[in-house]
């Protein structure tokens, strides 16, 4: 159901994706995630095209945790701010992250052992149904994907909306 | 300039394929987040001085990056940048699959030497002026124009071939008709002595320039000029 991968270049180290539908106590949860008490990024799964576009995230947030060239304060909010076209740290919160009424979110860890007794601590925090990444294909909001990451209409002619939206992580910094 | 941030993909690169190496980086071919994928690795060069080493190395890992980005915006297909690593000057790229260099392709289209294939190497000029047309027109100078930095993909089954740009190192934005000219020159020379008795072929390409691109009369004068110049050349005026 929940998506694993090891980050090829942190092999001690797996992201973990788990997906929520009719998800009840969003502002909770969102709340936990300012405190600290949940040990995950909580995302906003309508941005999302993809779960390789997470693991894009993931990875540049672990590389630049280890070397200290973060940008923002925490491993996770790091996550949710490299999904974002922009450098604005705020606007990226905004857009990614999830907001008091949301009814979906995309649960993101990075951890360094086996998952499952992970998956059942967030699972249990989430009121909410988890159902498989598969199911992300249905929440993405490529309209407003489209709008907020400026796809040209040429672009969607040499690539998929995935390839735009990581080509864009990928090179904010310098662009 | 070793970090504790440069281990993890000095380890990766080590089990990593080496495909090429080039006079400025070596190209790596690998997985990467469950995809195929190519890695650039730009080496240093021990001889420089370390703070230019360093600034110039940087600027040629960033200008790559850029450029790739701008033509992919104006819909030029170019591999896409998965990660950038700037302390050790890596770029992830896209593996571009089920594909061959021009310069491999028109080499055995060459050795074939049926009228099929001549037809094909029509398409292919085609395609070269129409793409580097939208290129220029999009203000990008890519630097190293040769049929090595073009990949024909071919999905298996469908006739669409795709012209894929690749190695944006020396590119840089210009909106000059000189810096253009220079880029179309340096195709010409290295088309010509890759591939002789392609003149024909090679002017192919510029008439399609010349019909796709609206800049073009002013960049293919300037050409002509270039041309004048260069080794062997009289500047006698």
């Amino acid at each position: 159901m929940h998506l694993s991968h090891e980050l090829e270049l942190f092999p001690n180290l797996n992201v973990t994706q788990i997906l929520f539908k009719d998800v009840k106590n969003a502002a909770e949860l969102r709340q936990n995630a300012v405190e600290g008490t949940i040990t995950g990024a909580l995302i906003n799964p309508t941005m999302l095209v993809s779960p390789f576009q997470v693991l894009v995230a993931a990875n540049k947030a672990v590389h630049l945790n280890k070397t200290g060239k973060m940008k923002t304060r925490s491993l996770f909010s790091e996550i949710i701010f490299n999904l974002s076209p922009t450098n604005n740290i705020s606007e990226a919160f905004k857009r990614f992250g999830i907001s008091d009424g949301d009814d979906s979110v995309l649960v993101v860890l990075v951890h360094n052992k086996e998952e499952s007794q992970l998956v059942t601590d967030i699972t249990a925090k989430v009121d909410g149904q988890q159902v498989p990444l598969d199911d992300l294909s249905s929440l993405s909001d490529h309209a407003k994907i489209k709008k907020l990451y400026k796809i040209t209409p040429q672009e969607e002619k040499c690539g998929t909306l995935l390839d735009a939206v990581v080509c864009r992580m990928a090179t904010k910094d310098v662009m | 300039m070793t970090s504790a941030g440069n281990l993890p993909i000095m380890e990766l690169l080590s089990k990593a394929e080496l495909l090429k190496q080039g006079a400025e980086a070596r190209i790596y071919k690998t997985l990467f987040l469950g995809r195929p994928t190519i890695v650039k690795e730009r080496f240093q060069k021990r001889y420089r001085l370390p703070l230019l080493e360093e600034k110039l190395t940087h600027r040629r890992t960033v200008q790559e990056v850029r450029s790739i980005l701008r033509c992919r915006r104006a819909g030029i297909s170019a591999p896409v940048v998965y990660f950038v690593d700037y302390t050790s000057h890596c770029i992830f790229l896209e593996e571009i699959q089920d594909s061959s260099t021009v310069r491999d392709h028109i080499a055995s289209t060459r050795w074939s030497a049926s009228s099929v294939s001549d037809v094909s190497l029509e398409c292919l000029a085609q395609m070269m002026g129409s793409t580097l047309a939208k290129m220029h027109d999009e203000d990008v100078i890519h630097g190293d124009l040769t049929t090595s930095n073009m990949l024909l993909r071919r999905p298996a089954g469908h006739g669409e071939c795709e012209l894929v740009l690749i190695d944006f190192g020396l590119s840089s934005i210009s909106a000059l008709p000189e810096d253009k000219g220079v880029d179309l020159y340096v195709l010409e020379k290295a088309f010509l002595s890759t591939h002789p008795n392609t003149e024909a072929l090679f002017q192919k390409i510029l008439k399609t320039y010349a019909a796709s691109s609206k800049k073009s009369a002013a960049v293919l004068k300037k050409l002509d000029e270039v041309r004048l110049r260069g080794r062997k050349r009289s500047m006698v005026g």
